[in-house]
């Protein structure tokens, strides 16, 4: 049922919303079609994985580790961009799989933003973190076992966090996409894109051996 | 709490996606100040703490910029006023700029209203039907942030005492933090591990599971149902026959004001309106309640 669901919104939905947003929001189709297509992927990430009965195990770690970013989030707030949210949703990713990885970061992104405040852009923002969370859960094992290849997908992530931020914004300011706003807004953002990918690095650097310590350790203990 | 949040939690959001949807993706300075003057309303009722005044300087300096800063992206328009280094600045520039701003910050206070509105419990109640294992994970990791930071206060503490940031120097800081967050996580993740145990032991996975809610759908939330659909499909119906359209480039057209654009105008104006009428109903039946006393 859920699953033909799922399939169901691709098939549909995304057309459907491409002709309304064509027929009814004329010159902020751009805009509305990308915040409705966010949506409705976002939608279609959590079908996929509930789909799975998951085990209460993993579920309450993917909740401690969301409520960890978040707590993180919180503690570094006095430093702007210097968050350790994508450092671990990437160690969530690498150690339980994308799905776990996708799901804390974008649980993240829609939790903490209860503290720091919602807006159009917390859609987008759940997306981008859940996407990060997913692609180093698909390249999980090179991740695990290279400091250097961890160190590019830090760097990496904290560039694309930004540039796809920005696309939102310059859709939202416009409703077509303005390339002389997008590039200024690149260029503008470029010290936080910088202090996001230098964090990125710091964080993971810092954690990913630790914590994988302390998981192998709960699962001898546990017997998991 | 507020009339409008006594509302059921599905009327809510479908009321702040159907005013916001509006407001977002219509450009029309019409729509944005009646927009803006709703959201406005609303938020004064909602918020009773200070502060408001720093917040309306911090709205106010955002449309002041986007206003301002709208020529340097776009020399569209017919009107200059000046050149900066040989670009023109025009008039239809600093205006679309001023729209922008007008929708941005509008849409900014509406997001305000959302989050005081639609509580995490709320959120929690949508969720639960569609999607309860990630409803699951969103309760709970709502619960473990306080938890954690009591459980980091703890730890700090006891590290104090068994002697660690025992001097100011930010080495010795940095070496003292890195420690009890490390404690924070493995303390953590086996607290979650025992959590996850005792819920299989009390049958979490079971088939026939029931939701608590403390959300009844009355009279009153259909109604409200009923009138935001019907209003908003007004508003829909003339965006899609064009009667609100208004463009700024290359020229500022006039606002459309034939007999439709009237009638989405006050749709929208009824919308925006709705939770200030609802607040001031409830305030209005409390006087007069209190007055009979």
């Amino acid at each position: 049922m859920k699953k033909r669901t799922a399939a169901l919104i691709s098939l549909f939905a995304i057309p459907l919303v491409i002709v309304i947003g064509n027929k009814v929001f004329n010159d902020k189709q751009y805009a509305f079609i990308s915040a409705a297509v966010v949506i409705l992927s976002l939608v279609q990430f959590f079908l996929s994985f509930e789909r799975k009965e998951n085990a209460g195990t993993k579920l309450v770690l993917i909740a401690v580790m969301t409520a960890l970013s978040i707590a993180g989030r919180m503690i570094f707030a006095v430093i702007p961009g210097f968050k350790p949210v994508t450092a671990i949703v990437v160690v969530t990713a690498i150690y339980f799989g994308k799905e776990s990885g996708f799901i804390t970061g974008a649980m993240s992104a829609l939790l903490s933003n209860f503290y720091f405040g919602q807006g159009p852009w917390t859609p987008f923002q759940m997306l981008t973190w859940g996407l990060i969370g997913w692609f180093a859960g698909v390249f999980s094992s090179q991740l695990k076992n290279s400091r250097i290849y961890l160190t590019v997908y830090a760097l990496l992530s904290g560039i694309a966090y930004s540039l796809l931020m920005d696309v939102w914004s310059t859709l939202w300011f416009d409703g077509v996409f303005n390339v002389r706003r997008y590039l200024y807004t690149v260029f503008t953002a470029m010290p936080f894109t910088a202090i996001y990918a230098v964090s990125n690095i710091i964080f993971l650097l810092l954690i990913t051996k630790p914590i994988g310590k302390k998981l192998e350790r709960i699962r001898i203990k546990y017997g998991l | 709490m507020s009339a409008f949040a006594k509302l059921h939690p599905t009327v809510s959001l479908l009321y702040f996606a159907s005013v916001m949807s509006v407001a977002m993706f219509v450009t029309n300075p019409v729509i944005g100040l009646i927009s803006l003057f709703g959201s406005v309303l609303f938020c004064l009722l909602l918020t009773v703490r200070g502060k408001k005044i720093k917040e309306a300087l911090f709205y106010i300096a955002v449309m002041v910029l986007v206003t301002v800063t709208n020529p340097l992206f776009s020399h569209n328009g017919v009107t200059p006023l000046f050149f900066i280094n040989g670009n023109p600045v025009t008039a239809e520039a600093i205006l679309y700029g001023a729209d922008i701003a007008l929708m941005i910050v509008s849409v900014m206070v509406w997001c305000k209203c959302f989050t005081a509105v639609m509580t995490s419990d709320k959120l929690q109640y949508l969720l639960g039907r569609i999607v309860p294992q990630i409803s699951l994970i969103l309760s709970m990791a709502l619960r473990f942030v306080p938890m954690l930071r009591r459980q980091a206060n703890k730890l700090t503490r006891t590290q104090k005492a068994m002697g660690m940031y025992s001097s100011d120097s930010y080495a010795e800081r940095i070496r003292s933090s890195v420690s009890s967050i490390s404690v924070l996580i493995g303390w953590s993740l086996e607290n979650a591990v025992e959590t996850g145990k005792a819920m299989r032991a009390r049958g979490y996975g079971l088939k026939k599971r029931t939701h608590y809610s403390d959300y009844r759908f009355v009279t009153q939330d259909a109604v409200i149902l009923i009138i935001c659909a019907v209003l908003w499909g007004t508003v829909l119906f003339g965006m899609s026959r064009g009667v609100l359209d208004f463009s700024y480039y290359p020229q500022i057209s006039a606002i459309p004001s034939e007999g439709l654009s009237v009638i989405c105008y006050l749709a929208y104006g009824c919308i925006s309106l709705l939770p200030f009428v609802l607040e001031t109903e409830e305030i209005i039946r409390w006087k007069y309640y209190r007055s009979k006393i």
